[in-house]
């Protein structure tokens, strides 16, 4: 039912009006914008630089006329050259029944700004995002890993991890000290 | 009865009593395993189909499910286990009391499966020892009553994991002695 076509009929002003309307706002931020008609994507990719990252989600998320209130996920990408990842925000409006999707393009040594503030539910997706790709997020409460074991080496879907690069251990990872209280 | 061929084993070569014992023990064990589901996928529900009145394990003596190792003889792996749960899989085994056997459910539990990757384990006989291997992706409950009857004749003879090292160590304490 919701293909992409429907999409664009259905979101396609609303989509061009509300980026143009982002770029007035935040300028440079702003670094590039993918539309459904002319790339093969879905919804709209913005791609925002990572200082104004909590800008301009703040924005999405309360400005009247956005309302992108829900963040349906958080994932990152290992795109394999440089900048080396990708952290990729999905964004689903309640009452509009819209989604827009962010990127922050970041290099393997810099942090992206945590979301928890905005979201709570970004909690264990970024903690996720971590264990898996490694990049680390400034201001999170509790950056652990949530898969993997606390003492694995490396981070799984990193593209230069070895597909099989088991890593057994003997004993269960050890409970932390405050979940035991 | 399941005592027919006692008269098997009255070669002499083994104390009378004593092996008359093994048999007529290990007839009370093929007939009364306490198995302890460790269903983890797919797997898993093919078991608790088996276990149901469909198939129903409870022909085979093998109805007392419990959640509890130290209450159970006989662990069913059934799915994907994963590396983190390696060590939990391995200490559940060390918790059950002997004698003990271990019955592989599937592809993923006899060899990881389709999951050759970083986070799954290849097989739990690299953690455990497994008695025996039910093949399928996932497997039949027929094929979950044909490995448990396998079962049933290995703990009969004697073949399975737990019971050879227990005659090895009665063995080399005799040897001591």
């Amino acid at each position: 039912m919701d293909t992409k076509q429907d999409w664009s009929v259905k979101f396609g002003e609303i989509w061009s009006a509300q980026v143009a309307q982002l770029r007035e706002k935040f300028h440079s931020a702003v670094e590039q914008v993918c539309f459904p008609q002319d790339s093969s994507t879905d919804v709209p990719i913005v791609y925002v630089k990572k200082e104004h990252l909590l800008d301009v989600l703040k924005f999405l998320k309360t400005e009247h006329g956005f309302e992108y209130n829900f963040l349906a996920d958080l994932t990152a990408t290992d795109e394999g050259k440089e900048p080396r990842f990708l952290v990729v925000y999905n964004l689903f409006s309640i009452s509009r029944h819209a989604r827009i999707r962010v990127k922050v393009r970041v290099r393997e040594e810099e942090d992206v700004p945590s979301i928890v503030s905005l979201w709570a539910g970004a909690n264990w997706a970024e903690r996720e995002v971590w264990d898996m790709f490694g990049i680390k997020f400034e201001g999170h409460p509790d950056l652990r890993r949530l898969l993997m074991d606390e003492r694995w080496v490396g981070h799984p879907l990193r593209k230069d991890y070895p597909l099989r690069g088991y890593q057994i251990f003997e004993t269960p990872q050890p409970a932390h000290p405050e979940l035991l209280e | 009865m399941g005592l027919d061929g006692a008269q098997d084993s009255k070669s002499g070569l083994f104390g009378y009593l004593t092996t008359r014992l093994d048999y007529f023990v290990n007839w009370g064990r093929k007939n009364a395993f306490w198995p302890m589901p460790y269903g983890t996928s797919c797997c898993g529900i093919e078991m608790m189909s088996t276990l149901a009145s469909g198939y129903d394990l409870a022909r085979f003596g093998a109805e007392a499910v419990r959640f509890s190792p130290r209450q159970a003889d006989l662990l069913i792996v059934a799915g994907i286990v994963n590396a983190k749960l390696a060590p939990v899989l391995r200490s559940v085994y060390e918790q059950m009391g002997d004698p003990k056997w271990v019955l592989c459910l599937g592809a993923c539990a006899s060899s990881g499966g389709l999951f050759n990757v970083y986070s799954v384990v290849q097989g739990i006989d690299t953690i455990i020892p497994v008695d025996v291997y039910v093949p399928g992706c996932p497997p039949a409950p027929e094929n979950l009553l044909h490995g448990l009857m396998r079962l049933q004749e290995m703990v009969m003879r004697g073949e399975t994991h737990t019971q050879r090292r227990i005659k090895q160590s009665k063995r080399s304490r005799s040897k001591q002695v």
